[in-house]
């Protein structure tokens, strides 16, 4: 049955950097598994150095698992699925060098969109995001809340079913935040799309989310999941109301102690994603 | 008139210093030339001025003057290509760079000049042993500015890029070059003057022609008048070709504004 088919299904992954005696050895993330149900918004949370990141870069085939397996719309997922599924990075992915509406464009001649249909679509998605204005400038000269909102409108042109979207509004001062989030919600409350969404911030994720998945300390693995019941566009009332703090203190509740554990480890992994990277890195928030 | 307001604006302005310098060195020359130094050592520069014509009446010069050009061109362009190969390779793929950098930089470090008559022994006295040492001095800055250049790409460009679709080609095509332009740039105006010591060094060695060739007979006949109007002619050369790199390294640095 198509219908019951989850968006993305995660099978008993593991992940580890480096081999046990290395400096930088990190168990990532432990048999870990998960579906994402077509249309909802999946939050991840968990303490820092849980593995959310690293299982939404598998997820999205930056990198393959340790052990288990992923599979996106049935298809398991060896490598990059640009077809499928579109990124939002927390940093601004965003090529400086390129303007706002190159970078859009851009998105797609990776993605190999006629060239023909590159315009119309960029327009669109710059449109859908409020950026229309601000299209021939450069990354430098926006704010951090234009920059993001520039990602999404390159990752929404791409038109896959899928968004994995990593701390996207981490960067951001709170009230820039909560605005983009109200943003999201009414954008996603359109177009039935499946998200995954990496977040520190408990608020934004019973705000946003339609599911919670609250990961444990390292080595992370899913430790429970919350569902928020509540439709979507959410409006800012939502976010005063007895339901709204009852979730978010659930939520606390259980991350309180993983992250005292986390707090106690220092060692973090070098890097989040892929091998197709300069020589050296610095050192990493993850 | 020229208002008091307007001539202060002037006198605040970088270049009304620049130009007082170098007017001041030059009457210091003349006044140094013309009445304290020796005749056969230096000219002034009025009488260098003057003696242009001359200067490129000299049978020989003005073939000398596009030979040495014609060497630094092809050099500077050799030496960019195999800079830019060389550096990308090493700059991207963490083994090679630990293996293969350190050679880089000592030879970088080497004083060339010990080593130029093998140069000669290879590839003659004619034009081709001055490229070769043109480029041996200019490769070398190149390579090591575009490896560094390509070496501080965040990771999260090439996830992203490689997240969307990206193929191999893409990414050295819209990260990895847009990424490197500013240090390669840097890179190609050490190259240049890399360039012109290792052409002009070369000639200077053992030639038959080029503008090298031409400084040491006049500085062996005593002719500072037209040894001065060659290295002058040198100097715009040099000044010229920089100018170009930097006009053009502008047009790709628009986002940097």
């Amino acid at each position: 049955m198509a219908s019951a088919q989850p968006a993305i299904r995660v099978n008993g992954v593991s992940h580890q950097f480096g081999e046990p005696g290395e400096a930088r050895y990190v168990q990532a993330l432990l048999d870990t598994s998960l579906d994402v149900t077509r249309g909802e918004l999946l939050c991840l949370i968990g303490p820092s150095g849980c593995g959310k990141s690293t299982l939404l870069g598998i997820m999205g085939g930056l990198f393959a698992p340790t052990t288990g397996a992923v599979a996106v719309a049935g298809k398991p997922v060896r490598g990059p699925m640009p077809r499928d599924l579109a990124f939002v990075f927390q940093e601004s992915a965003l090529f400086p060098w390129n303007t706002v509406r190159e970078n859009v464009m851009l998105g797609m001649t990776f993605q190999g969109v006629a060239k023909a249909e590159r315009g119309a679509r960029a327009r669109r998605a710059l449109e859908a995001v409020g950026l229309i204005d601000f299209a021939e400038h450069y990354p430098g000269q926006l704010s951090g809340g234009m920059r993001q909102r520039a990602a999404l409108a390159r990752a929404l042109s791409l038109e896959t079913d899928i968004l994995l979207m990593d701390e996207p509004f981490g960067a951001l001062d709170e009230q820039t935040r909560m605005v983009l989030g109200e943003d999201l919600s009414v954008l996603l409350s359109r177009s039935n799309k499946t998200i995954v969404f990496v977040t520190h911030s408990l608020g934004e994720a019973v705000f946003l989310a339609d599911r919670v998945a609250v990961f444990s300390a390292r080595p992370g693995t899913i430790k429970q999941i919350i569902v928020v019941d509540e439709p979507h566009p959410r409006k800012p009332s939502f976010m005063t109301a007895p339901k709204f703090h009852a979730l978010r203190d659930q939520l606390y509740g259980l991350l309180h102690d993983e992250i005292r554990k986390a707090m106690s480890e220092t060692t973090q992994p070098r890097r989040r994603y892929g091998q197709t990277g300069p020589a050296e890195t610095d050192g990493e928030r993850v | 008139m020229v208002t008091t307001g307007e001539l202060r604006r002037l006198m605040r302005h970088p270049g009304f210093a620049r130009l007082g310098v170098v007017i001041l060195l030059v009457v210091a020359w003349e006044i140094s030339a013309r009445f304290f130094l020796d005749r056969d050592f230096i000219s002034p520069p009025s009488t260098v001025l003057t003696s242009f014509g001359e200067l490129f009446g000299t049978p020989g010069v003005p073939s000398a003057l596009w030979l040495t050009l014609y060497e630094i061109a092809i050099g500077f362009a050799l030496s960019a290509i195999i800079g830019a190969a060389i550096g990308l390779a090493v700059g991207l793929n963490r083994l090679a760079h630990q293996s293969f950098m350190p050679i880089i930089l000592l030879l970088y470090g080497l004083p060339q000049i010990t080593i130029l008559p093998i140069f000669v022994l290879v590839f003659g006295i004619g034009a081709a042993s001055k490229i070769a040492f043109g480029v041996s001095h200019g490769m070398f800055p190149i390579m090591i500015a575009v490896a560094a250049g390509v070496q501080k790409i965040e990771p999260v460009y090439f996830d992203s890029a490689r997240s969307m679709g990206a193929s191999r080609w893409h990414l050295l095509r819209y990260v990895i070059f847009p990424h490197m332009i500013p240090s390669f740039f840097t890179g190609l105006r050490l190259g240049m003057s890399g360039v012109l010591l290792g052409v002009l060094l070369a000639e200077l060695y053992v030639s038959t022609a080029g503008i090298g060739y031409f400084t040491s007979i006049f500085t062996q006949n005593f002719d500072a008048t037209k040894l001065i109007g060659l290295v002058s002619v040198l100097a715009a050369i040099a000044i010229a070709l920089n100018e170009v790199v930097r006009r053009v390294e502008l047009r790709y640095a628009r986002w940097r504004d």
